[in-house]
This record gives structure tokens, sequence and C-alpha cells, in this order.
């Protein structure tokens, strides 16, 4: 039964972060810029729990818990901002939401 | 057996995420995310964070995607056609290769060799009480905190959905 | 430690299983019969007076988003509750210290009428 090496966790990791970076800078859809932010927590929590097993320490593990709790809070706060915008420009499209372009 | 289940978590997980991110409706990528995260759930099961395994599945796939469908649903988006045409997808791709890569070389380029192999856990390891032992005794000021940053956070989104304009 | 989720396997495979063999078994065995009628949203009932998809009221919304924050303190309470004994009044005064911040956000929402159906 091997076991999985660190490096594979880092590097599945690394990858995530990319998808979730290229997402955010691709798409015009404030919901799926949203989602891909979400994406990028998760990978980096997936590192922070992997150096937490692989370094025997489970302070990794309360910061994920902190990053649950920052998700979830921003998940509200997010969202309710997504609805507040759409509310007054009927758009989603980060394209359109200029108004603060100079 | 351990190195099976990571790839196989690990292929469902890189292929759910490149979907999201290509896929027009809003709705799809959604359901591709959860996908994404019940597979990251299944790593961190792998690597005997349990109680982060379970939150992973009840918090980030059960509420607040379920509050991201939510949104979708209430703003009940038509995309409009051609917001990704196939050049743009080929875009996508090679940005992810180019970004991947520097994340890559990073990961491989540092050498891990004092601990690149996990060594056996104590019985505690990753479970709620051990979880809990740390967060209640060592961590009580980020703690407190977070129930600050959750107050803050109502009273922003009772301010921003309840503002008549 | 991994043979403790095997439980989780098998209920993750009849899970799936029955959600295809559902679909497959409709569609293997069920009557094909496409006429106009078949295909309204009520058989027989009244004809559907506006867009199924239309946006709803956002007041789903704050329901939702309040439960988000209280869910996350719910998260917080199980492990609390796991080593309250070995906590003990330490515990007990830093849960409460936590938990009154969150009711001092419920009785805001409260006051403000976010709660309120309109």
């Amino acid at each position: 039964m091997e076991t999985v090496p660190l490096n594979f966790y880092l590097i599945l990791s690394g990858v995530l972060f990319a998808i979730g970076v290229v997402g955010v800078v691709s798409r015009r859809n404030v919901i799926v810029i949203y989602m891909s932010i979400e994406l990028m927590f998760n990978a980096v929590n997936l590192t922070l729990v992997a150096f937490s097993r692989f370094l025997n320490d489970m302070t990794g593990h309360v910061f994920v818990f902190m990053v649950i709790a920052v998700a979830a809070a921003e998940a509200a706060v997010g969202l309710a901002i997504i609805i507040a915008v759409f509310r007054n420009k009927v758009t989603v499209d980060v394209d359109e939401v200029n108004i603060l372009k100079g | 057996m351990q190195l099976l289940i990571f790839y196989v978590f690990g292929f469902i997980a890189i292929f759910a995420a490149v979907s999201m991110i290509v896929v027009k409706q809003p709705v799809m990528s959604a359901l591709f995310l959860i996908v994404n995260m019940l597979c990251l759930a299944g790593l961190y099961a792998l690597l005997d964070a349990h109680l982060i395994a379970a939150l992973q599945v009840i918090v980030y796939a059960g509420a607040i995607m379920v509050l991201v469908l939510f949104v979708i649903m209430l703003l009940n988006l038509r995309e409009k056609k051609g917001l990704i045409t196939r050049h743009k997808v080929a875009m996508q791709g090679i940005g992810v290769v180019i970004v991947a890569f520097v994340f890559v070389l990073i990961a491989a380029s540092m050498d891990f060799v004092s601990f690149s192999q996990a060594g056996a856990v104590s019985a505690e390891f990753g479970t709620v009480a051990g979880v809990a032992k740390t967060l209640f005794t060592d961590f009580i000021l980020p703690f407190e905190i977070a129930s600050v940053l959750l107050l803050v956070a109502i009273i922003g989104a009772v301010i921003l959905s309840k503002s008549r304009t | 430690m991994l043979n403790q989720y095997i439980p989780v396997l098998f209920m993750i495979v009849a899970a799936a299983g029955t959600a295809t063999g559902m679909i497959i078994l409709t569609t293997l065995l069920g009557p094909k019969k496409e006429f106009s009628d078949k295909m309204e949203p009520f058989e027989c009932g009244v004809s559907p007076v506006s867009d199924p998809a239309s946006r709803f009221s956002l007041s789903f919304y704050v329901i939702a988003m309040l439960f988000i924050v209280f869910d996350i303190e719910a998260v917080f309470l199980f492990p609390w509750a796991v080593i309250y004994t070995k906590l003990g009044v330490f515990g007990l005064v830093e849960m409460m210290v936590f938990v009154l911040v969150l009711v001092v956000g419920l009785a805001y929402v409260w006051k403000k009428g976010a709660l309120e159906w309109e």
C-alpha cells in the first residue's frame, strides 16, 4: 500500500488554482467568476490539508476551518452584492458594470 | 491503492474544474464545481482530515453551492449567444497550461525529502475531537473573531438585500 | 483509517445505482406515447398561465443567506460539543461569547424586519 507523495498534492492544487485563475480572467459572468474564486479557495485548502498531514500538525485543519467560515461569509455578502448590482443594472456581465471607470 | 484513489479523484477534480470554466450555462458550472468539491472531500479523507472532509461536503458542496444555485435561479439568466466561442476555449486552455506550468514548476522544484512520505499519525489526527482541541485551546482569538466576521456578514447581506432604491 | 469510509462508498454506489437504474428502467419499460396533451406540464389539469422559469422573490434569498451564516455557527458548535467535558467552564464562556455576538446579529436581523415575509 504505497502512499501518495506530497508533491502530487501540491501539483494537483497548483493545477486547480491555475484553472481558477483562468476562470476569473476569461469569463464575463460574475457568478462564474465567483465560483472560480471558490475553486481557488479549494485548491489552497488542499495544500493546507496536505501539508498538515505530512508535517503531522493539525494547525492546518484549523486554518481550513477558518477558510470555510470566511468562504461562507463571503458567499452571503458576495452574492448579495451580485443581486444588488443585478437589480440596478439588470446584468451580471462584468464588462457592462463599468460605472467606476473614469 | 492510495495512489489509485488519488489519481481517480485528482483527474475527476481537474476534469470538473476545466468543465466549470468552459461550459456556457452557469447552472452547469455550479454542478461541476460541486463534483470538484466532492472529489476534494475524497482527497481530504485520503489525507486523514476526516472533519474537514465532512465539512467540505456539508458546508461547501451542501450549503454554499446551494446558495449559488439559488442566486442563479433568482437571477434567471439567459446566457447570451456566443459568449464563449471555440477560439476563446482554446485561449482558456493556453492560459491554464501557462499558469499551471508556473505552479507545477514551483511545486516540483521544492525538495521535501524530509517529509515526502507520510508517516504514521496518532489516532486523534484529523478527527472532530483532535481539531476541536486545537481550535478551542490554541486558536481562541481567531475563533472569537470569526463570530465578528459572521456578524458583519449578516449585517452586510441584510443591508445589501433590503435596500430600497 | 481509510477502511472506515467503505460504508460511504457503499452509500455512493447505492445512491448512484438507484438513480441510474431508475432512469434506465423507465426508458426501457415505460410506454412511449407522445402526443400534445401528454407533453403538457399538467396532463389533465389547467394549462400553466406563466413561464415556470420566472424569477422568484428575493425574500427566499435573505432566508437562504441567513441560513448559511447560522449553519457556520452550528459547524463551530459541533466540535465544541464533542470536547465540551474536557474544556469545562472555560469552554462554556468562550462559546457563550461566540454565540452572543451572533445573537446580536440575529436581533439586528429581527429588528430590521428581514425575516418578515412580504
